[in-house]
């Protein structure tokens, strides 16, 4: 090569990766910050982050229709990756509006929103993703972070201990996951997704292609908590301060499920019918599991843990078919879980502030306590339940009819589950609205608070009555999965 | 005569994988978890260099990827003892075999 | 299956050699234990207290540090070895790249890590 073929002509295109330059910029800029900055004026790192985030999402809006390609296909700019990139700016969005007071209390705002920035910026990568170390890279950035992030309270020995667990298990699934890809990699001779699916389809089926793609479901499953590996999950939601809670149920669930789609329905299309039933019984073990244990918890944050991997399971669903109807339903349901679960999360940890206790027990009365808190965690639950008209029906519509063909049983199981699941998210409401409180001092809403509560419930609503334009969106994001 | 091929690095690199998911998974003390999530992580290493040299030996995808994980592994054993020295002064005590709490 | 033949015998031979002399000095050694004898070491410093001794914590900082500040060598040596073809854009990286490792290390600086408590 002569040396003077890289002088000044760059080897790609950096536009292209605006969005992650920008969120990698004001992290930094707020680690910087809280070196400089007096103590006393640290909380306003919170509306830094914020409006930077804001910022951003105005970029990647403006970016909307752009298709790229950067070093043959190791970084994909395409709507489907700029749709989940707004999903998780939204979701650090809100929890950062909504939980500012939590932190503040926790102290050390500069590191806890800069690793929440740096975890979004490792989700938006994993989004973009287009080969192995890209993704691998996007995945450990978003999983560490997480890991201090989930054991930010170094004094609160349970927050400790949720971290170390975390981390060993975290550390282990991406170790299998890593197994399998190489596997793939020594198959193939490549590690770039769209090449790999291109050369899979030409081979016969190995024995090695069948072990390398169990061992990636098994690193990815516990990533999502699909069932047989979703024992991490509910201590680790437990230990960890709430808003991390909240951020962790969402983001990590919502952008291991776009990396997801992109391996398995670009990578692997070709042995499809392999692991289409894997992943059928996947999800329906998943649904089975997360709805039934849910019901016996007396810990709102344990309660939310198992109902969201019932979730993970819902949204599995849409991954059986490897259909463009399928990523739709994926796609929806992830951007309408994100209000659901940051409402209901935003409540917990707005109670916790002011109660000190997450125990369903202590909610009692919450509904002539503050009228807002009670109805806004009311929203939340019947949509994550699936109850018509909110975002969640829709949601669960869109997933379900894209299996119905072939796959009906999973549909009735799908069904009864999220029967069974309205028994557990109306027990709170009945804790809400029929008990009567022990302290009966109203609690006044901050109007941070206030705003992304009435923000998450106001977009459940309107998904679920009027869900034909957020589709129409989608349905174009997901249509652009398939250019490549 | 023998010669070393590929085989022999994938045989290797198995049983080094299965050495270390059987600690992960028996193992009661977090640092030597912490060690058996390194031992898998160079048995993926090694998967990936031999790849790298009888598969695809003109670019060296499978060594720059190794590169990665190297670093990531060093970042993720970082905060593992990070985490772990947190512990320590927590329950102010030094000694390893206090961690009998982490069971799972 | 002659190469693993080969590679079995190499193994069971340094598996006689092996237990062979430690069974062999077992058997035929004069057994005469005196409490000099029974220490680690047969001459030098007699040694004090618990060999197994809580040391501070504080050692271990320096050893993370050093350790996230050793891993950045493999990206620089891998640019270094390539230097004079990859050119001013690769150079530019890299001094974003030591950029951020020293944002990290002001961060590490300023709360405190490297101060010896």
């Amino acid at each position: 090569m002569p040396a003077d073929m890289f002088a000044l002509t760059l080897p790609f295109d950096p536009s292209a990766l605006t969005l992650e330059m920008l969120m990698a910029g004001l992290a930094m800029l707020v680690l910087i910050l809280g070196i400089i900055v007096p103590k006393g004026a640290r909380h306003g790192l919170g509306w830094v982050s914020l409006l930077g985030i804001l910022g951003i999402m105005a970029v990647a809006v403006s970016l909307w229709g752009e298709k790229r390609e950067l070093l043959n296909g190791m970084y994909l700019l395409d709507n489907y990756a700029l749709f989940w990139k707004i999903t998780f700016m939204t979701a650090a969005a809100l929890v950062i509006l909504g939980c500012m007071r939590f932190v503040d209390n926790m102290g050390n705002q500069a590191e806890y929103y800069s690793l929440t920035l740096f975890a979004t910026l490792g989700m938006m990568v994993m989004a973009s993703a287009g080969d192995f170390i890209t993704f691998y890279l996007g995945l450990e950035l978003m999983t560490l972070s997480f890991v201090i992030l989930v054991c930010f309270r170094k004094t609160d020995a349970k927050s400790v201990e949720a971290g170390i667990k975390y981390l060993l298990l975290a550390g282990m699934s991406s170790a299998v996951l890593l197994y399998g890809l190489t596997l793939i990699y020594g198959l193939t001779g490549s590690i770039t997704i769209l090449e790999i699916g291109r050369i899979i389809a030409m081979q016969p089926l190995s024995p090695a292609l069948v072990l390398a793609v169990v061992l990636v479901i098994a690193g990815l499953g516990f990533k999502v908590s699909a069932v047989p590996f979703h024992m991490w999950s509910p201590d680790v939601y437990e230990g960890a301060p709430t808003p991390v809670t909240a951020y962790l149920a969402v983001g990590s669930k919502a952008a291991s499920f776009a990396i997801i789609l992109r391996l398995f329905v670009s990578g692997l299309p070709g042995i499809w019918e392999n692991w289409a039933m894997v992943m059928a019984i996947l999800a329906a073990v998943t649904i089975i599991v997360g709805n039934l244990v849910a019901i016996p918890q007396t810990n709102i944050k344990r309660m939310l843990a198992y109902s969201s991997i019932a979730q993970a399971g819902y949204i599995l669903v849409g991954l059986v078919t490897a259909t463009e109807a399928g990523i739709k339903g994926v796609m929806f349901y992830c951007f309408l879980y994100v209000f659901a679960t940051m409402a209901a999360f935003v409540v917990a940890t707005y109670y916790y502030n002011v109660s000190g206790s997450d125990e369903l027990r202590d909610y009692a009365g919450l509904a002539q306590r503050s009228p807002l808190l009670a109805a806004v965690m009311l929203v939340a639950l019947l949509s994550m339940a699936g109850i018509p008209p909110l975002a969640g029906f829709a949601g669960k519509f869109y997933l379900f009819s894209s299996i119905v063909g072939d796959f009906l049983w999973l549909v009735f199981v799908g069904l009864i589950m999220s029967m069974v699941s309205v028994y557990y998210y109306l027990r709170v409401a009945l804790v809400m609205y029929r008990d009567d409180p022990v302290d009966a001092t109203p609690i006044s809403v901050s109007s941070p608070v206030a705003v992304t509560l009435v923000f998450a419930t106001i977009a459940t609503l309107v998904i679920g009555i009027c869900p034909g334009p957020l589709s129409e969106v989608v349905n174009g994001a997901a249509h652009t999965f398939f250019l490549h | 005569m023998l010669t070393i091929s590929l085989t022999h690095y994938v045989v290797l690199s198995a049983l080094l994988f299965s050495i270390g998911l059987f600690g992960v998974l028996t193992k009661r003390n977090a640092v030597a978890v912490l060690i058996c999530i390194e031992i898998m992580l160079n048995a993926v290493n090694i998967n990936l260099v031999a790849f790298s040299k009888y598969i695809t030996p003109i670019d060296f995808t499978g060594q720059i990827f190794s590169l990665f994980v190297i670093t990531v592994a060093a970042a993720e054993v970082g905060i593992g003892l990070a985490i772990i020295i947190a512990i320590y002064r927590n329950k102010l005590s030094v000694n390893l075999d206090d961690f009998d709490w982490l069971k799972w | 299956m002659s190469d693993w033949a080969g590679v079995f015998i190499f193994f069971v031979v340094a598996l006689i050699f092996g237990a062979g002399g430690i069974a062999t000095s077992f058997l035929i050694q004069p057994r005469r234990d005196t409490p000099l004898k029974l220490e680690p070491y047969e001459c030098g410093m007699p040694t004090q207290g618990s060999t197994w001794i809580q040391f501070k914590t504080g050692y271990f900082l320096y050893a993370l540090l050093f350790v996230i500040f050793d891993v950045e060598t493999i990206y620089l040596y891998a640019w270094a070895v390539k230097f004079q073809s990859l050119g001013l854009f690769a150079f530019i990286e890299m001094i974003i790249f030591v950029f951020i490792l020293i944002v990290g290390l002001w961060y590490a600086w300023k709360e405190g890590a490297l101060e010896w408590q």
